[in-house]
């Protein structure tokens, strides 16, 4: 050992010398050829070209986009209808009917000479 | 058709609109780390080759200090380079590889450990334990070795890794917090506590080395 402080902020070069030589392990060659054995097992599992990888590797992405774009355009139409309000001009299947009914009334039925038809009775009620 | 003055004959030539020099292949073992790793995460197989040798010896010495001397830690140091090739995509390149790889096998270590549940140390060398006869000089380095291991063996583990990646590896106080997860003050705490335990256990030795010397 040598005689630095062990408060020294250096390196001590002897002790590392000697810590190195008593953990290192014979035989790096053999390790290095057993570690890239095994790797090519990794290799073999994450091949890169096979498209179904390539498929997994995109699923979970792809849907999250697909799940905020569906999300954006609720939104969007959400506030595109909301701004046009009840009253706007928005055709529905329901406006002729309504039409008839801002022109009839109960008592005008009435007073009518002919029996009115379903579509004039409908329209009434639904004025109501 | 003559090349370009000031290139000699001889080199890759390829003919075209214009002669072109054709850049030699970069060596492996030219390479930065992180380029290594950017070829290997590409499924380069030579550069992942060329990083588990430089990094081997590293690896595997602190596998050892972290399960002793076993096959145990040869197998550790095996799962963390296969554990850093299957996440390589997560190295930042930035950084040095060393550090992030060092953490990653000191994990696969500390997984086989709990695992296995058993620790244990090399028995002290019969001179030391005793206090009997000196070795001779060719039991020396022996010696020095069995008393180190012993010596680590009774240091805390974070002191162990702290010493051996300052003093052994080279590390810096910073770059050792990372590995460890620990403020770079912790480090040299650990540094300076590891040193003072290594030094009063190995008096022994140094005593009869100088005697000698």
């Amino acid at each position: 050992m040598t005689d630095m402080s062990p408060f020294d902020h250096r390196q001590d070069a002897e002790l590392g010398r000697a810590l190195q030589r008593a953990l290192t392990a014979p035989n790096d060659a053999a390790f290095v050829r057993r570690v890239l054995a095994a790797a090519d097992q990794v290799y073999g599992d994450v091949a890169p070209g096979q498209w179904w990888t390539v498929l997994t590797a995109w699923a979970r992405p792809g849907l999250v986009a697909a799940m905020l774009v569906v999300a954006a355009a609720a939104f969007w139409l959400g506030l595109w209808v909301g701004s046009r309000g009840p009253g706007s001009s928005m055709a529905t299947f329901t406006d002729p009917l309504q039409t008839e009914s801002e022109q009839l009334s109960v008592p005008a039925l009435l007073v009518e000479d002919g029996a009115p038809t379903v579509d004039v009775v409908l329209a009434v009620a639904m004025g109501r | 058709m003559e090349p370009p003055p000031g290139v000699t004959c001889g080199g890759p030539w390829t003919l075209g609109s214009e002669i072109q020099r054709v850049p030699p292949p970069v060596r492996k073992d030219h390479m930065q780390d992180a380029e290594l790793a950017a070829l290997a995460q590409a499924g380069d197989r030579e550069a992942f080759g060329e990083l588990v040798r430089r990094h081997a010896a590293q690896a595997r010495r602190i596998a050892r200090v972290i399960l002793g001397d076993s096959e145990d830690a040869d197998d550790a140091a095996q799962d963390g380079f296969l554990a850093a090739l299957r996440h390589i995509g997560r190295f930042d390149p930035s950084r040095p590889f060393g550090p992030w790889l060092l953490k990653i096998v000191a994990n696969a270590a500390a997984d086989r450990r709990r695992r296995r549940k058993v620790r244990h140390a090399e028995p002290l060398a019969p001179h030391l334990a005793t206090g009997g006869d000196a070795p001779d000089r060719s039991a020396d380095l022996s010696a020095l070795n069995a008393a180190l291991k012993q010596a680590l063996a009774q240091l805390p583990e974070r002191q162990r890794m702290a010493v051996v990646l300052f003093d052994a590896e080279g590390y810096s106080h910073r770059e050792i917090g990372e590995v460890l997860g620990i403020p770079e003050g912790t480090v040299r705490s650990d540094v300076f506590h590891a040193r003072r335990t290594l030094r009063e256990a190995l008096a022994t030795w140094e005593e009869w080395r100088k005697e000698t010397s």
